[in-house]
C-alpha cells in the first residue's frame, strides 16, 4: 500500500530519531575503546587496541566475566525446566484458577525490580546463602521467568493437540508424548526463551548490585563501580564485551527462529 | 516362541521406565491435576518473591534505634507516618511519577511509528534493520548504554569536544532531570516497539486502504482506526514502560548523578548508605502499593492488553 507523504516524513523523522538514539552508545563505546590516547575524546586521537591489551591483564575485570557467565548460566538451567513446563501448561490446558494463576506469575514484572532485589536480599541473607553466586542466578531467573513463560506459550499456541492424541493413541505414554510430541513442537520458544534469559542475566544490574559483596561483583556492577570513579577507555573496551556477547544472541537469535518471530500476532 | 520385547532398542527401555516410574508417582486419575504438576516449580520459584516482600513488609514495621544500632522487636507504623511527613518522600515520589510518565508519553510516539514501519515495510531487509537496531541495545544492557551517554553528554564528552571546536562554552548535558529522562526513553524504547509490533500485526493493512479510500486522510486513520485497533498492544507497552521507569534505579543513579533520584535510589540509599532499613523498606513498600495502584488502575480502565501470558482464546 502507498503510503501518504505527510504521513511518510512525519514517522520516518521519528524512526530515524528513534535509531540515531538507540544506536549512538553502542557506537560511541565500540568507537572509544580503540582511541590510543589516555581520554576518551572527540574525534578520538588516532587508533589502536591497546586498551583491549590493558582488560586482558585485569584480573579483577576477568574474574568479574567469568562470574556473570556462570550467573547467567545458572538463570538458564534453573528457569528453562519451570518456564518451559509452565507455558506448556498454560497454553495447552483450560485450568480452574488461570487467571489467578496467570497474574501470580507476572509477579516478577509487577513488582518493581528494587523491591524483588531487597525483598530476596532479606530473605537470601537471613537463610545464610548470600556470598555466592548461586542465590544471583536464581534471582535474575526469577525476576525475568515471565520472558520464558511468554516465549514458550506463544510458539505451544501453535501446537496442534491433534498429534499428542495421535501419539497417544499409537500407545505412547504421557513422558514420551511429551518429550517427542510436544517438546520438540515448542523448542523454538525455548531456545528464544533461554537466551533471552541469559541475556538479560548476564545483563542484570540492580539485582546483581543488591545480591553481590566485594568479592564477587559481576560484571555490570564492576562497570557501575567504575564509571563513578573515573571514565577511561579500558571501560569501554570492557562494555565492547557485552556489545559482542549481544551481536552473537542476534545472530543465533535470527539463524534459529528469525527475528521476525516478535513481529508475530498472537 | 521368542520373547518379542528382547528386539526393543535401548531408548524404548529407557523410556518405559520413565513411564512406569511417572505412573507410580503420578496415577491416571490424576491426569486433571497435570498442569497444576507442571506449573508448581514456576510457582514456587516465584514464590521466593513473596518470601521477599513478607521480609520488607516486616522490616518496614521496626524502626532503628540510632544510639544502639538495633531494629525494635515490636511492630510500629512509625516509618509509614515518617515517610509521609517528610517532604523528601513526597518530592521523590512526584519526580519519578512525573518523569515516568513524561517517559510512558515520549516512548509510546516514537515506538508507534519505529512499530507501524517496522511492520509494514515490505522490505525484508529493511525489517531486519529496524529489528536489529532494536535488539543490540536491548541486549546490552543499562549500564553499558548509560556509560555510551556519559562518554557523549559528558563536560569532556563528545557533544561539548564539538561544541568546542566551534567556540561555544560546555554545556552541563548531564547529571539532570532531562538527560535521566532521555536515558530512561532509549532504555524503554526496545520494550515499547517489541510489545507493539504483534498488535500492529494483527491489523489488516486493508482497513487502513479502506479508510483511506473512503476519503480518510492519514492523520483520520491513525486516529480513528489504526491506534484503538492497536489499543491492546500500546496499554500493553505504556504499562511496561510506566512501571519500569517508575522503579528504575540505573539511570537516576548514573545520568542524574545523585541529585536526581527516584524512588528506588532513595531505597538503595536507605539499606547501604543511612542502613536504615526499616525507613528504606517502608519505602519499598510505598513503591510497590503505588506501582500496584496504578496497574490496577490501567488494567480496570483499559483492560490487560498484550500482558497475558499464554492464549485467552480457549
Amino acid at each position: 500500500m502507498k503510503q501518504p507523504t505527510g504521513q511518510k516524513i512525519v514517522f520516518w523523522t521519528l524512526v530515524i530519531i528513534s535509531i540515531v538514539t538507540l544506536s549512538a552508545p553502542t557506537f560511541v563505546v565500540l568507537g572509544a575503546s580503540v582511541t590510543s590516547g589516555n581520554i576518551i575524546a572527540f574525534p578520538p586521537e588516532g587508533f589502536s587496541l591497546r586498551w583491549y591489551g590493558k582488560i586482558l591483564g585485569e584480573q579483577d575485570l576477568r574474574d568479574a566475566f567469568v562470574r556473570s557467565l556462570q550467573v547467567a548460566t545458572i538463570c538458564v538451567l534453573v528457569s528453562l525446566p519451570t518456564g518451559t513446563l509452565a507455558g506448556i501448561a498454560l497454553s495447552k490446558y483450560r485450568i480452574r484458577g488461570g487467571v489467578a494463576i496467570q497474574t501470580y506469575l507476572l509477579l516478577p514484572f509487577t513488582i518493581p525490580l528494587i523491591g524483588s532485589g531487597i525483598g530476596l536480599m532479606l530473605a537470601f541473607g537471613d537463610a545464610g546463602v548470600l556470598g555466592n553466586l548461586w542465590p544471583v542466578g536464581v534471582a535474575t531467573s526469577v525476576i525475568n521467568l515471565p520472558f520464558m513463560i511468554w516465549a514458550v506459550s506463544s510458539s505451544a499456541a501453535g501446537l496442534d493437540p491433534d498429534l499428542e492424541l495421535a501419539a497417544q493413541s499409537c500407545g505412547a505414554g504421557p513422558i514420551q508424548t511429551f518429550f517427542n510430541v510436544t517438546l520438540p513442537a515448542v523448542t523454538p520458544g525455548v531456545i528464544t526463551g533461554s537466551l533471552l534469559m541469559f541475556i538479560l542475566s548476564l545483563n542484570e544490574f540492580l539485582v546483581s548490585l543488591l545480591l553481590v559483596d566485594a568479592r564477587i561483583v559481576t560484571l555490570p556492577v564492576q562497570i557501575y563501580n567504575s564509571i563513578r570513579s573515573i571514565i577511561t577507555p579500558d571501560l569501554a573496551a570492557v562494555s565492547v564485551v557485552f556489545i559482542v556477547v549481544a551481536m552473537i544472541a542476534i545472530t543465533i537469535l535470527d539463524k534459529i527462529v528469525g527475528l521476525e518471530i516478535f513481529l508475530k500476532s498472537k | 516362541m521368542r520373547n518379542y520385547r528382547s528386539s526393543y532398542p535401548t531408548t524404548w527401555r529407557i523410556m518405559d521406565v520413565f513411564e512406569k516410574a511417572f505412573a507410580a508417582i503420578w496415577p491416571k486419575g490424576r491426569g486433571k491435576y497435570t498442569p497444576y504438576l507442571m506449573l508448581t516449580p514456576a510457582i514456587v520459584l516465584v514464590g521466593t518473591l513473596v518470601v521477599g516482600l513478607l521480609y520488607i513488609g516486616d522490616s518496614s514495621l521496626r524502626t532503628l534505634d540510632r544510639s544502639t544500632f538495633q531494629f525494635s522487636d515490636y511492630w510500629t507504623l512509625e516509618n509509614y507516618t515518617r515517610a509521609f511527613s517528610e517532604s523528601f518522600t513526597a518530592t521523590i515520589i512526584w519526580r519519578s511519577l512525573l518523569g515516568a510518565m513524561i517517559v510512558t508519553v515520549v516512548t509510546l510516539c516514537l515506538a508507534f511509528p519505529y512499530a507501524y514501519i517496522m511492520v509494514r515495510t515490505p522490505k525484508a531487509v529493511l525489517r531486519k534493520f529496524l529489528l536489529i537496531a532494536l535488539f543490540l541495545p536491548f541486549f546490552i544492557g543499562q549500564v553499558v548504554r548509560a556509560y555510551g551517554w556519559l562518554i557523549i553528554l559528558g563536560n569532556q564528552g563528545m557533544v561539548n569536544d564539538v561544541l568546542g571546536l566551534v567556540g561555544v562554552e560546555p554545556l552541563r548535558l548531564l547529571f539532570n532531570y532531562p538527560a535521566v529522562l532521555f536515558g530512561l526513553v532509549q532504555y524503554m524504547l526496545p520494550f515499547a516497539v517489541l510489545m507493539l509490533a504483534p498488535a500492529m500485526t494483527a491489523i489488516p493493512e486493508e482497513i487502513e486502504a479502506a479508510a483511506g479510500s473512503l476519503g480518510a486522510s492519514w492523520i483520520k486513520t491513525m486516529t480513528h482506526v489504526v491506534i484503538p485497533m492497536a489499543r491492546p498492544g500500546l496499554v500493553g507497552a505504556g504499562l511496561v514502560v510506566l512501571t519500569l521507569s517508575l522503579t528504575d534505579f540505573a539511570m537516576p543513579a548514573i545520568l542524574g548523578g545523585g541529585s536526581q533520584d527516584f524512588i528506588a535510589n532513595a531505597i538503595y540509599d536507605q539499606f547501604f548508605r543511612t542502613s536504615d532499613q526499616g525507613f528504606g523498606a517502608s519505602l519499598a513498600i510505598i513503591l510497590i502499593a503505588l506501582g500496584s495502584v496504578l496497574v490496577g488502575v490501567i488494567f480496570t480502565v483499559f483492560g490487560a492488553g498484550t500482558l497475558e501470558l499464554g492464549s485467552t482464546d480457549k
